[in-house]
């Protein structure tokens, strides 16, 4: 038996790693071990006011920051039979346009690119594809900018809150966000062209199960009251535990998803295939084109997928800061009623994100938040286990190997932030 | 790697000699790292907001969009150093400073959650500019925990070592 782990993500904030056990030819298992604190959060926020709730979620994930507290909002409000005003739904959905292109900007081009054009690191694609690592800071810190002007500040921004904003944005800074947003589309048209050209393996391929939440109005986005399964079925938002179905591994300190004892995956491939006949622009034009039927097989896909929907939350963002124009500020509407319950469900640039609270005299009795990242980790060491097995059986090396598993984990966009041991290969 | 003298009193004197080695006539830009809801994680940002007050144009943060801010320096018409403040272990005792210079920051990978110093410093190296890490050692990292005294001295100590450097490089 023997080991070879690779290096160390840097940032760690959170613990994981993917273990291979490899019986001569044969690969045992393959499980990705996830040592996570977050869910303590469900506990530390019992008997805590809503409003108090809101300032202590979104810390669960520094990134999907606005994820969290747009997904508790709709939950919340729904417990305490509050009705959002329209102009906090719109510029909720300006919000989170920010947070998709700041969040895939950076998986795209600096975490997931380097795999496929042959260098460890962005740091090391400086030379070749400069332009390319300056076109992700751009887009990020544009995501960042949408994602301050919105929610107060670039990271746990307090300002989205029950029952509207605390504040809404400025006409100059909307006019500005509609400016940058027309300016950079070429850079994630150039994101596209990116991922498109791509060869991708073919080690991770089996069929596949998605899922996404369903926007209203027959419309792309990023929440919705139903969620849309690519079997054809579609699930209210309230009965989610039909499709999360969370159970405990050994493993890992992470709780893990199946659909009908199903693994399935959620993410922005997902709800490119669940609702991308909604999207409009060069967007369309874009997946248009490069869509296939591996899309429905391949996790790797799910770059491509980001890259696709960056640009449509670009082409978007005009027409989001154009309608939060033409309304005017309305106040923050009050709770109705002190006991309730309610499930949000909102779409994180890494997949379907759900927020359940029981609401007991005005203050939280239960609540219940299940990540993308938690619902991929099935589907993640399936496709695992195929590559390790396929590139076993291809003869490839460990190197090559270990690569493959990576590249796959990272398709997924997983929020395992910074993991200090990625794949430990132990040969029996 | 550049030591910096452990006895009391030199540890200034010591810190602000290498910054004016590594300064020399740049202008002075100072980036703070960490997070200040982990006690002494945010000592990088305590340091950059306590000179945001004296030098609003050159002091930065975490708050103030990392990469947005790397992008914009390294596109600036001028010579100019980063100095990147930071919560680092080091092996150390808490508040323990240690400067490192750009061909010692280690060469490590991009989390989802921000963009490495690492690449951040070799942008602004194919810009031209210059940087280096300044890293104080932590004593407590919980969660909505006070940051300790001696790295609360040493948070005091880098603001006024810094103010005194970008007081002479950016007037």
């Amino acid at each position: 038996m023997r080991e070879l782990n690779v290096e160390a993500l840097a940032r760690v904030e959170g613990d994981g790693g993917i273990t291979v056990t490899i019986d001569g030819k044969n690969v045992k298992s393959v499980t990705l071990d996830v040592h996570e604190g977050p869910r303590l959060i469900e506990q530390l926020v019992k008997g805590m006011t809503p409003a108090d709730d809101l300032n202590v979620i979104p810390r669960i994930c520094a990134i999907c920051t606005l994820s969290h507290r747009y997904s508790a909002i709709r939950g919340l409000e729904k417990a305490l039979g509050i009705k959002p005003p329209e102009k906090a739904q719109v510029t909720r959905e300006l919000m989170m346009l920010g947070e998709n292109v700041e969040s895939n900007s950076l998986h795209t081009f600096l975490l997931a690119l380097p795999d496929f054009l042959g260098y460890p690191s962005a740091i090391a694609m400086l030379n070749d594809y400069g332009d390319d690592v300056k076109r992700a800071l751009r887009l990020k810190k544009f995501g960042n900018h949408v994602m301050a002007v919105t929610s107060g500040r670039i990271v746990h921004g307090e300002n989205p809150v029950i029952g509207g904003f605390g504040k809404y944005p400025g006409r100059k800074a909307l006019e500005e966000i509609k400016l940058k947003a027309h300016e950079l589309v070429p850079d994630a048209v150039r994101a596209v062209e990116l991922f498109a050209s791509i060869d991708y393996p073919t080690y991770p391929e089996a069929d596949m199960l998605f899922m996404s939440v369903n926007a209203p109005k027959n419309q792309f986005g990023f929440a919705g009251e139903s969620i849309i399964i690519s079997n054809g079925k579609e699930v209210d938002v309230e009965d989610y535990k039909k499709l999360t179905n969370e159970r405990i591994v050994s493993h890992s300190f992470a709780k893990r998803s199946l659909y009908q004892e199903k693994p399935f995956t959620v993410g922005a491939n997902a709800r490119l295939i669940n609702m991308g006949k909604r999207l409009d622009g060069q967007a369309t034009d874009l997946l248009k084109e490069h869509y296939n039927e591996r899309w429905l097989k391949n996790p790797l896909m799910n770059n491509l997928a980001q890259a696709i929907e960056m640009l449509w939350s670009l082409e978007h963002l005009p027409d989001a800061a154009d309608k939060v124009m033409s309304l005017d500020d309305p106040p923050i509407e009050k709770p109705t009623r002190e006991n309730g319950s309610g499930t949000g469900a909102v779409e994180a640039p890494r997949g379907t994100l759900y927020h359940h609270y029981e609401i007991k005299n005005g203050l939280i009795d239960s609540a219940d938040i299940i990540t993308p990242t938690a619902q991929n980790l099935d589907d993640i060491e399936r496709h695992m286990k195929l590559t390790a097995e396929r590139m076993l059986a291809d003869g490839k090396k460990d190197d090559e190997v270990r690569l493959g598993l990576e590249m796959v984990a990272r398709a997924y966009d997983p929020c395992i932030s910074c993991a200090t041991h990625l794949v430990t290969l132990k040969r029996i | 790697m550049h030591k910096l003298r452990d006895t009391p009193g030199d540890i200034e004197e010591d810190l602000r000699s290498e910054l004016e080695d590594i300064a020399g006539n740049s202008r002075v830009y100072v980036l703070g790292l960490g997070n200040t809801d982990r006690a002494d994680d945010g000592a990088g940002v305590l340091v950059a907001q306590a000179l945001k007050k004296r030098f609003p144009s050159f002091s930065y943060s975490e708050h103030d969009g990392v990469e947005g801010t790397v992008l914009d320096i390294s596109e600036k018409k001028e010579d100019a150093i980063i100095i990147f403040v930071d919560a680092a272990d080091l092996r150390a005792s808490p508040g323990k400073i240690k400067l490192v210079r750009k061909a010692d920051i280690k060469d490590t990978e991009i989390t989802t959650h921000r963009v490495a110093v690492a690449l951040m410093a070799s942008i602004l190296e194919r810009a031209g500019k210059r940087s280096a890490v300044l890293c104080i050692q932590p004593g407590r990292i919980e969660f909505q925990g006070k940051v300790t005294k001696p790295v609360m001295d040493s948070i005091d100590l880098t603001t006024r070592v810094l103010t005194a450097i970008m007081k002479n490089a950016n007037s």
